[in-house]
């Protein structure tokens, strides 16, 4: 316990962590099949674009209108019609019993409406239960509305072309909006922080429960040491997982990578490192593994996964939630990899996520350090 | 055997909640972050940070630019005109999302040609809210070029809940829109019954297993196993505690939810509570049979996040599963989560609906039944 800091000491215990990981090769599956296992998983099953939509059609009118409107809706391709039915009563049945997503309503005279040009108003039902696919889906329908009138207005009277503003977006970065390439960097994000979490939130709560850590104290070793030496196996560990991860992203879903290397492994470590040090943090505070486990799923893997910016943006947080997730180590992580494999940054373009990683990371490597040493008194 | 249970049960109780920090993160965090979630999450686009330089003469595009900050959802920022194209710096800096080009000659022009294109620059490597933007931009540019025509007709953001009288009509065909159980579409109705899912299911998981392989990890097991108590009853006496701070923690949820988000509650609540019974046993059996493989507590917490990661993916809280490819869908098929995810939006958004209650609160009880036996078996021979 006297003495300077000596790294020959931390590196000696790195040593011994060493062992342990490769001793119980559970771990070592976790940290470097897992990661890829997910990346792939999560890469498939995500499709930003929502098509093969469950929908119910009444047809009250049963006339060839009503027929092109609903075949309108199967050309589209987003659309799968599951029930035909000419009654009109209960329409939103198929929601309630999640048979379907959308009810069409064609009322009866809906064709006689249409050509004696008071105009034919079909009734759309959306299920807002479920509002992360509502709001595309009404999209389509908007769409499908307007290639209506379009063929309408052709069949029912030659006119002048509709004036409009059409609106054509190109998106910067992802000119073709795939999905995994928006899905896949921010995975990593994900996956690491939990891997980073999962692996050393026990490792110091284990040494206590088994009595090992008093052994460890009675060696000279200092508590910086003792920390940065548990730290160092699992980054290493942390660094192969994001390569797997890298190789994954850019061989299964041909992710570009267009930033700087340099800058996406300097922020990788940095992430690394700080999410590491809050996982020794919770295990030193911890001291029982089934606490460390808790609080580290309600620190790592929850805010990781919904307040990172991984699904749910943050600009469109309120300010103040926006400056709350600045304390998260992963929202500043998300920013380097989308930035790093999308946006073709370089080092200077990314030197604030650097600085809030590297504060933060200070933060919990210090407060680990200090917790620890105030228990060993 | 029934006092001996009870004692066991007692015992695990005490142990589980033995640290008054236990009992915080157990009870309030799952509070505190559904209220932080709930608050925090959203799913409209707000702050869109935007650059438009119409001319002077140009006045569809300048009304679109200040429809646009009207809606205060766009935010002008200062920009430049590239000769080449658009500020692709300001763009990585991500100190840009949008920016609008007028066709040559000006949008006005253009539009009174019959060719009224105007094109939108978008930040797109966080789709999700890029695909946001180019919506709510083509609401207000829709909405500009109607009060032109002197008709607001075009399907602005609101109509989706209105009705429209059909005189005032111009167009052929109107689709009246209407989205059900949640007009106004707020984010919480939505993320809170998932929130709810994901933490009842992280929480009686991680702990089943964790304590059982705490036992094995500090030697106490064999203690256990020597113990006049048959296998039922370790295995009663390991789950039960769990299965009881599940069934607190729901109202704990619940009331966080209704009271303070006004998520509705609009079905039974017997109902829930028989689907949550019958989620919490198959969850305390699936945590019951990860800790048989797992050797020690790491081990039991890593395989339950490999069991957890997958089935909330696949759930359909946060993704629906008729997106995904087939086999992700036949995974699907066998996953809790899903069920229970899909009964409690069914329950309190939907009013609960006795065909979609019964089928899938059946659902759970059959895969209850499978993990409880499986458990109970390997748990027998694990012993053995």
């Amino acid at each position: 316990m006297t003495g300077n800091f000596k790294f020959r000491r931390a590196i000696a215990i790195a040593r011994k962590e060493v062992m342990h990981i490769m001793r119980d090769p559970f771990t070592m599956i976790v940290a470097l099949v897992i990661p890829v296992f997910l990346t792939v998983m999560f890469g498939f099953a995500i499709d930003l674009d929502i098509h093969d939509v469950r929908m119910a059609v009444f047809d009250a009118d049963i006339s060839q209108s009503s027929r092109i409107v609903y075949e309108k809706f199967i050309d589209s391709k987003y659309f799968v019609i599951n029930k035909v039915a000419p009654l009109v009563a209960r329409a939103d049945r198929p929601l309630t019993t999640e048979k379907s997503k959308l009810s069409l309503i064609i009322p009866h005279k809906f064709e006689e409406d249409l050509y004696n040009g008071r105009g034919a108003v079909a009734q759309v039902l959306l299920d807002g239960s479920d509002n992360t696919t509502v709001n595309l889906v009404a999209g389509y329908v908007a769409g499908i509305e307007t290639a209506l009138n379009q063929q309408f207005y052709e069949s029912l009277a030659p006119q002048p072309p509709v004036k409009l503003v059409k609106v054509t977006p190109r998106f910067l970065f992802n000119p073709e909006q795939k999905s995994p390439w928006f899905i896949v960097p921010g995975l990593s994000v994900v996956i690491l922080a939990i891997l980073s979490i999962l692996l050393t939130s026990l490792t110091i709560a284990r040494e206590w429960e088994t009595g090992s850590m008093e052994l460890l104290l009675s060696t000279p070793a200092r508590p910086a040491e003792i920390i940065l030496g548990k730290l160092l196996p699992y980054i290493a560990l942390g660094l192969i997982a994001l390569a797997f991860i890298y190789v994954a992203a850019r061989l299964v879903f041909g992710v570009p990578f267009t930033g700087s290397y340099l800058a996406f492994i300097t922020g990788s470590l940095l992430f690394i490192g700080t999410y590491l040090s809050m996982g020794l943090f919770i295990s030193v505070v911890a001291k029982n593994q089934q606490l460390a486990m808790q609080m580290s799923l309600m620190a790592g893997y929850m805010p990781s996964m919904l307040l990172s910016g991984f699904i749910f943006s943050i600009p469109n947080m309120d300010t103040i939630w926006q400056w709350f997730t600045a304390l998260l180590p992963a929202r500043w992580y998300m920013t380097i990899c989308r930035a790093c494999y999308l946006k073709g940054a370089s080092f200077g373009d990314l030197i604030v996520p650097f600085a809030a990683l590297i504060i933060l990371g200070l933060i919990f490597f210090t407060a680990a350090t200090k917790k620890f040493k105030g228990t060993l008194e | 055997m029934f006092e001996l249970l009870r004692a066991f049960v007692k015992k695990e109780m005490i142990q589980a909640l033995r640290d008054p920090r236990m009992k915080f993160f157990l009870f309030v965090t799952p509070m505190i972050q559904l209220a932080i979630f709930g608050m925090a999450l959203n799913s409209d686009v707000k702050n869109v940070k935007f650059y438009a330089k119409p001319m002077i003469n140009d006045q569809l595009f300048r009304d679109i630019k200040r429809d646009a900050i009207a809606s205060t959802w766009f935010v002008p920022v200062e920009g430049s005109e590239k000769p080449g194209g658009e500020d692709i710096e300001k763009f990585r800096s991500g100190a840009l999302d949008l920016q609008l080009y007028a066709p040559e000659g000006g949008l006005t022009r253009a539009y009174e040609k019959g060719e009224g294109e105007l094109e939108a620059v978008i930040d797109g490597a966080d789709l999700v809210r890029g695909r946001g933007i180019n919506g709510y931009l083509n609401n207000i540019v829709n909405e500009a070029v109607g009060a032109r025509k002197g008709k607001a007709e075009s399907m602005d953001f609101e109509s989706v809940a209105q009705t429209k009288p059909a005189e005032t009509q111009k167009q052929p065909i109107y689709f009246a829109a209407r989205t059900l159980y949640n007009p106004e579409l707020q984010t919480s109705y939505n993320l809170v019954p998932g929130v709810i899912c994901m933490l009842m299911c992280i929480i009686t998981i991680m702990m089943t297993s964790m304590s059982i392989a705490k036992e094995k990890e500090i030697g106490t097991f064999e203690t256990l196993i020597s113990a006049p108590v048959s296998v039922k009853e370790i295995l009663l006496g390991k789950t039960i505690p769990y299965f009881i701070i599940g069934c607190i923690n729901l109202p704990l949820v619940f009331f966080v939810a209704v009271a303070g988000f006004d998520v509705p509650m609009r079905g039974s609540y017997i109902w829930l509570a028989v689907a949550t019974a019958f989620f919490l046993i198959t969850t305390v059996a699936i945590g019951t049979m990860l800790s048989i493989i797992a050797k020690n507590q790491q081990q039991a917490m890593m395989g339950s996040f490999i069991f957890l990661m997958p089935a909330i993916l696949l759930s359909g809280i946060m993704f629906p599963i008729e997106n995904m490819p087939w086999p992700l869908q036949v995974i699907a098929f066998f996953n809790p989560l899903k069920y229970y995810a899909t009964l409690l939006r069914n329950i309190m958004l939907k009013g609960g609906d006795f065909y979609v209650l019964a089928t899938r609160t059946g659902a759970l009880i059959m895969i209850s039944i499978v993990c409880v036996t499986t458990a109970f078996k390997k748990f027998r021979l694990h012993l053995g």
